[in-house]
């Protein structure tokens, strides 16, 4: 106790303690709305997933080496040889595709309760680029450990901005650093995913949360209308940190759970000279990439660059007061809408080039997802008309 | 006598051609005629003479068609002459060395019209390059080659010798490795009997013969007990064990099968080679034990490297293991099998530990998930109770 007291009056004698602890009783009291619950968490656990990122993230760098030559080489090193290496490569690898997850589940939790609307539009706006740079990651970190899925899926990836007119190839050649997937590319995807990235999130991360303590956490009272939320709210601290906590080690145990059970496997070394059959990106990137195959390529790129147009002007599109989604028929059967076809045309990319079985007959679905009954006598797949 | 240099005239401006237009035909691809060579070059007489009678007078040197010692002598002008050979880079002691073989001996020496001469096994007027997979002595081909006479059962029995080598090599390792894989590198009927000079070995020179590429065996086996016997035509070196027209790929049973032969299975010497066998015998089990080892590792999807540099190495001693074992020295088998031994120890070792380590990843989840559920527990019923107390 007497250190206690000791240490407390060093701090004291030097620092103004009184001013700054006002602000900080207040940050921690302020009631939340009393509709705050477990979906208000997924916004800390993005947060969570982002430290837990960039913590693995580091422990990677000490051996992996961004070259062509070193790269498969070092991931299969930090699997088999440093300790723990296993676990912290599996726990990023998992990591990304929770954060995905999360950070989508997060901003479909605020575009139900309507947090999006007046006055936090920018907050929405910082959201949407919060999640485009968290597909990035996705994008960038995929091709580091060098392996024929990625070294082809990003092949693929890259060439789809070479669709856009006049400027199209030189975008393809600036996020290649040649005319083919190389050693460049891995440079760059290393710089955009371990430097570029991380600070850029770091610092919308920050933007985002002072906005969102700032403004405080809406409440689902109609644009105008917001009641004071009086003595119905419930406390930051402790109440809704305990929450947090409880989803906290909920998702730790997920985590490592799957790093364990499910171990991503490294496969084969790139190889330029060999192309593997039905190349496919990372599933979040699925229902794009089928959109792209249906549509002229051009129309393709406009169709699917219009989704986060749509995303960053949502807020100025959608003016309407209400907050509460029961009373917003319209904008919940336009999201309910958007959410079936991701879906859908996520499966249909997801099982486009496969053969399956269903009730008892053979289908080959074919690379635009639509399935042709296999012929028991025939000896070649059906070819795909169109 | 013909002259080489005097290539002047290709076929299609010889007079020949006019009447045996046929067998120009049968000439235009070959090396010859590529070379600018022509008929007169082997059968003499005047190309320039449009007259038949005329170019094939007398002094013209014509020989029309020459018998099989003519044809000898007429090959040999050119490819004897070391000058004008030289530029193809082809060898000039064909001949010479014909005149040494059992063929060139039985033509010269016993007027023997039956044996094989130039033509018989490079063709005449279509010779091609031997480096020409179509050449009957290109090494997929040198086996049928020689089976047109050794096959004939009618022919050999004249001289006393069998018929059936071809078939027997067919199926041999060697034979399968040249006909059925294509391994341009495996022995045919020449590569032990030579072509220009073929003879049988000597009972004395089988080990020199199989020596030419079997480098470590040869050289093992002249460090055992067997290389000093008498050549008395009783112990054929290689052949003794491995036999010789219809050898198999050869397995450690060998020793079972073949020192019983001369040894009595109660001697010594046959307890040697039952003490090799085993050695060698569990030499190949462990590798292989090994080896489905790994794969089984890699199937769980564990990291294998390590191990399979280790097999290799393996792999290694146990060739080095079946070259040594020609030596018939227990001794010098017994480290090698000692050091496969250790190393596939090692194998199983490391790849039992990464099997441990897998399984203690498992086993960490059950008090990982116990800590989690009392942390969870913990933390509701605390937010209970401040519920209450509010
Ligand atoms: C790395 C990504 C992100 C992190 C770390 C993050 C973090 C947070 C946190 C901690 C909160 C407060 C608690 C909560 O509502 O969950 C919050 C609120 C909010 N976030 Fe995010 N967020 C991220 C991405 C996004 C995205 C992608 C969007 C939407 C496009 C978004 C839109 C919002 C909005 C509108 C709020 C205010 C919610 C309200 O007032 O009810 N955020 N964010």
């Amino acid at each position: 106790m007497n250190l206690k007291k000791t240490i407390g009056s060093w701090i004291t004698d030097r620092f103004d303690v009184e001013k700054i602890r006002e602000p900080i009783n207040y940050q921690l009291k302020k009631p939340l709305p009393p509709h705050t619950g477990w979906f208000h968490t997924l916004g800390s656990l993005s947060l969570f997933l982002f430290i837990s990122q960039v913590l693995t993230g580091i422990l990677l760098l000490i051996y992996y080496r961004p070259t062509i030559r070193e790269a498969f080489e070092s991931v299969q090193f930090i699997m088999t040889k440093p300790y723990l290496g296993w676990l912290y490569r599996q726990v990023h690898a998992w990591g990304g595709q929770l954060m995905i997850i999360i950070v989508f589940l997060h901003m479909l939790r605020t575009f139900i309760t309507g947090s999006f609307k007046k006055p936090r539009e920018i907050t929405w706006i910082s959201g949407v680029i919060l999640f485009l740079t968290t597909l990035g990651f996705g994008f960038t970190g995929y091709l580091l450990p060098w392996n024929q899925l990625a070294y082809w899926a990003t092949t693929v990836g890259t060439e789809i901005p070479a669709a856009i007119p006049w400027v199209g190839d030189w975008l393809k050649t600036f996020l290649r650093g040649g005319p083919n997937v190389g050693g460049e590319t891995l440079s760059r995807f290393f710089v955009i995913h371990v430097i570029i990235l991380p600070w850029a999130v770091f610092f919308l991360i920050a933007m985002h949360l002072f906005l969102v303590r700032f403004q405080g956490i809406a409440t689902l009272d109609p644009v105008g209308e917001e009641k004071d939320i009086g003595k119905k709210g419930i406390p930051f601290f402790p109440h809704h940190l305990l929450k947090e906590g409880v989803v906290f080690f909920i998702l730790l145990g997920v985590l490592v759970t799957l790093a364990i059970v499910f171990p991503f496997e490294l496969g084969e070394k790139a190889d330029p000279m060999q192309t593997p059959h039905a190349i496919k990106p990372e599933w979040y990137f699925l229902p794009m990439y089928q959109v792209l195959k249906f549509a002229e390529k051009m129309w393709g790129l406009l169709i699917i660059s219009l989704a986060p147009l749509f995303l960053f002007l949502w807020p100025f599109l959608d003016k309407s007061r209400p907050r509460n989604p029961l009373k917003r028929p319209l904008s919940m059967t336009f999201f309910v809408l958007v959410l079936l076809s991701l879906l859908i045309f996520g499966l249909m990319g997801y099982f486009s080039e496969k053969n399956v079985k269903i009730f008892n007959t053979d289908y080959h679905i074919d690379i635009y997802g639509m399935p042709h009954k296999i012929l028991p006598n025939a000896t070649t797949e059906p070819t795909h008309e169109k | 006598m013909m002259i080489p240099a005097a290539r002047s005239e290709s076929g299609s401006a010889s007079a020949c051609v006019s009447c045996h237009e046929d067998i120009w035909g049968e000439v235009k691809d070959s090396i010859h005629a590529k070379q600018g060579m022509s008929c007169h070059h082997c059968h003499g007489g005047d190309p320039s003479q449009k007259d038949s009678a005329l170019a094939k007078a007398p002094g013209t040197g014509y020989i029309g068609i020459p018998d099989k010692k003519q044809l000898t002598q007429t090959c040999g002008t050119c490819h004897s002459d070391v000058a004008f050979m030289n530029p193809y880079g082809t060898r000039t002691d064909q001949l010479a060395r014909y005149h040494t073989s059992a063929h060139g001996k039985a033509l010269f020496e016993k007027d023997d019209k039956r044996v094989a001469s130039c033509s018989d096994c490079h063709g005449y007027h279509d010779v091609l390059q031997v480096s020409d997979p179509a050449s009957p002595v290109y090494p997929f081909n040198v086996p049928k080659t020689c089976a047109t006479c050794h096959a004939n059962e009618k022919l050999m029995s004249q001289y006393g010798l069998p018929a059936d080598i071809f078939e027997k090599y067919k199926n041999s390792a060697h034979g399968t490795a040249l006909l059925e894989k294509k391994d341009t590198g495996a022995a045919h009927c020449a590569s032990c009997h030579g072509s220009h000079g073929a003879i049988p070995p000597g009972v004395s020179e089988i080990h020199a013969a199989c020596g030419k590429c079997h480098i470590n065996e040869q050289s093992n086996f002249l460090g055992s007990v067997h290389a000093g016997l008498a050549p008395d035509k009783k112990f054929l070196q290689c052949a003794a064990c491995h036999g010789f027209h219809d050898i198999q790929p050869a397995s450690p049973e060998l020793f079972s099968q073949s020192c019983i032969r001369c040894h009595t299975d109660e001697s010594p010497a046959f307890l040697v080679g039952k003490t090799i066998q085993g050695q060698v015998e569990t030499a190949e089990q462990t590798f292989h034990t090994q080896d489905q080892n790994i794969q089984s590792a890699r199937s769980e999807g564990i990291f294998t490297q390590d191990e399979e540099a280790m097999l290799s190495e393996m792999k290694t001693h146990l060739i080095e293991m079946t070259t040594k074992q020609h030596m018939l020295k227990e001794g010098k088998i017994a480290p090698l099998l000692e050091t496969i031994e250790s190393q596939a120890k090692e194998i199983n070792n490391t790849l039992q530990a990464k099997r441990n380590s897998i399984r203690w990843r498992f086993l960490a989840l059950i008090p990982l998930w116990i800590f989690i559920v009392i942390m969870v527990i913990a933390f509701i019923l605390k937010y209970h109770r401040m519920d209450r107390n509010e």
